[in-house]
């Protein structure tokens, strides 16, 4: 991650730039800086009395002189200052752009000695008065190391989250955290600067990397998630499935391998306290249709059945084979047999068992599968029983984690 | 005339008794040089692959983005370099043998051939071993693709792609060892070629009519408005 340990001469032309700020705003990718400009002066204004005297800079990756002659500019609120930094380098993949920028923002977050970093999209659909108000009040009034946003989800949105992400990371760190992989964070001064020295080369793999940086920490700093009305769209059409997931359960088999002495002394979890409004649950029923979603699997386990058996035992192979003769409407994958694929996939992962670009794509057709399986079982449930679905399927990762821990430790062991 | 016989045979049986005599030091020789390097380079591949342990080799290998891994996975960095250093010790010891068995002998034709012979056969090998993994990896890689693109047909476009490169390496291999002369390179202009012509004649010839009506109706199909998903996976 060159580009992100800003070097000294640097910290002094941002710090001239921007003078001094206590909370820093940083816009995670490209943004035209006329618009985010707009934006902020509207947001200040309407903050108005109630940040006090706070000094603000909001932060985005352009080229230094996209800000003005100095690369910086006062708004009509004296205590607002626009800073642009270097876009630093990263990969194609799907979110490096994103997880690159967060990360040089908090660098320069800690190169300003801000007393809070916040981090939104570049979409901008989370710079509105409240949420930074939010924010700013739950790192600087309540103390917390970083906080989460909880996105106004319907039951069928962010299923690679609510899959594999959120109930992989719960189980792992102890850490109730419904969204790991986030546009929105907030960090404290001191955690914007221990996130910046822990950056390393090798640290780009990481994806979902606040989460568990700050997990693993040895001064755990606290959690705390915020209730946001931010919808983010997300560019689908561009992006494959299969891409996707892969990369990301690329980056998650990775931390795991990177924290394994961590995570294996965790058991159980613990709440994160939450402020903002939770939204309503309208009781709306949205049915889902599964059969796509099932008819990827059925191909998956009709054509990869020689992959699958060299990551899976021979046990959830046979439930595997079990479920594909099952008729569709009573197509059920139990949340245990998911758990334990995911489990399997991450050892085959460090064993490297089989390459690693092919075990990320031979997980598709079986996400796919739970998908189904998911979408089956909540298409006549309301949003709110949804939830609660999916608050089973985490309790049921953390139940089967000690089968990951024996596992992981004694990989040889024999295993049916 | 039996005598006659009987002498002939006595003089041909001595010749074999005599020539395998002659043979018999240089044999002994080759078996002892070729034992002699199969210890020493068995001695050096096991000391090698401790040091490379002890380094821990394989970790910062297998540390960049495209490993070696990915590609033999259950072949570790290690194990690959210990076994170059072993293969390259029985290969110097077949070397050093067919020498020591022609200077036990009058016959001065074999090592002479082994020796113009073997960079032929080295050569062969590593064409036989790249083509094998990378049509395992390719094939497993097409299989992987095209299940997740939903293709019906993965399967059997991953088996093509495994005995086309398999194909292609066979006739790499035996051009490489110079031998079939022109039928390797014929038969595989022919069985390529015939590929390529049998699949233009299914799609033109057999069907014709399936591809005519498949154009038509893409053609005449009223231009969709895609449907919102309900279902998001980002």
């Amino acid at each position: 991650m060159a580009g992100v340990e800003f070097s000294e001469e640097t910290r002094q032309q941002y710090t001239e730039r921007a003078g001094s700020a206590d909370i820093v705003v940083g816009i995670a990718g490209p943004v035209a800086p006329e618009e985010l400009r707009a934006r902020a002066g509207k947001v200040m204004e309407e903050l108005g009395s109630s940040v006090g005297s706070l000094r603000f800079a909001f932060a985005w990756p352009g080229p230094a002189d996209s800000g003005g002659p100095s690369g910086a500019e006062r708004n009509g609120h004296d205590f607002v200052s626009f800073v642009p930094f270097s876009p630093p380098a990263s990969g194609p993949e799907f979110w490096s752009d994103v997880s690159a920028n967060q990360r040089a923002i908090l660098a320069l977050a800690a190169s300003l000695h801000a007393r809070a970093c916040i981090v939104l999209g570049a979409d901008l659909a989370a710079l509105q008065p409240h949420i930074i108000q939010l924010f700013s009040w739950t790192i600087l009034e309540r103390h917390c190391g970083l906080v989460l946003p909880v996105y106004p989800t319907k039951k069928y949105d962010a299923l690679i989250n609510s899959g594999i992400l959120a109930p992989l990371h719960r189980a792992l760190y102890g850490r109730r955290i419904r969204f790991p992989l986030v546009y929105e964070f907030a960090v404290s001064g001191a955690m914007a600067e221990m996130l910046g020295r822990q950056q390393r080369a090798s640290e780009q793999a990481s994806l979902l990397w606040p989460v568990a940086q700050a997990a693993t920490h040895s001064q755990q700093p606290t959690l705390g998630q915020v209730f946001i009305d931010a919808r983010h769209q997300a560019a689908t059409p561009g992006l494959e499935l299969s891409a996707v997931l892969g990369q990301l359960a690329g980056s998650l088999f990775y931390e795991m391998e990177r924290d394994a002495p961590h995570w294996q002394r965790i058991r159980g979890s613990q709440a994160v306290p939450s402020w903002g409004t939770a939204p309503e649950d309208t009781g709306e029923i949205e049915p889902g249709d599964a059969q796509p979603m099932l008819d990827s699997f059925l191909l998956g386990s009709k054509n990869l059945d020689e992959v699958w058996r060299l990551v899976l035992p021979p046990n959830s192979m046979l439930e595997l084979r079990r479920l594909t003769r099952l008729p569709a409407e009573q197509f059920h994958m139990p949340d245990t047999l998911w758990a334990g694929i995911v489990y399997d996939f991450a050892l085959a992962w460090r064993l490297r068992s089989i390459s690693r670009i092919h075990l990320v794509g031979a997980l598709t057709p079986l996400y796919l599968g739970w998908v189904a399986s998911y979408v089956r079982e909540v298409s006549s449930l309301t949003r709110g029983a949804a939830e609660q679905r999916l608050e089973q399927n985490f309790r049921a990762w953390e139940e089967k984690k000690p089968y990951l821990v024996s596992r992981w430790r004694w990989p040889d062991r024999f295993n049916p | 005339m039996w005598q006659q016989v009987e002498q002939s045979l006595h003089s041909s049986m001595s010749r074999v008794v005599n020539q395998i005599a002659t043979l018999l030091p240089g044999i002994l020789a080759f078996i002892v040089a070729f034992v002699v390097f199969l210890l020493i380079g068995w001695a050096l591949a096991v000391i090698v692959r401790r040091i490379l342990m002890a380094l821990r080799f394989d970790e910062r290998i297998n540390r960049g983005a495209g490993s070696i891994a990915d590609w033999t996975p259950r072949m570790t960095p290690s194990l690959l370099v210990s076994r170059i250093v072993y293969w390259f010790w029985v290969i110097a010891g077949v070397i050093v043998g067919a020498s020591a068995f022609e200077a036990g002998t009058s016959e001065r034709i074999v090592s002479g051939w082994i020796l113009a012979y073997v960079p032929r056969v080295i050569g062969a090998a590593i064409l036989l071993l790249a083509g094998n993994v990378l049509a395992r990896f390719a094939s497993r890689s097409v299989l992987i693709t095209a299940v997740n693109l939903n293709l019906s047909y993965a399967r059997l476009l991953s088996m093509g792609v495994r005995w086309l490169i398999l194909v292609l390496t066979g006739a790499m291999v035996l051009d490489h060892l110079a031998l079939g002369g022109a039928i390797v390179e014929l038969g595989f202009g022919i069985l390529f070629g015939g590929i390529v012509l049998a699949l233009a004649l299914a799609v033109g010839l057999g069907s014709r009519d399936l591809v005519s009506r498949s154009l038509e109706r893409e053609t005449s199909r009223p231009v969709e408005v895609p449907q919102p998903e309900h279902i998001h996976h980002f």
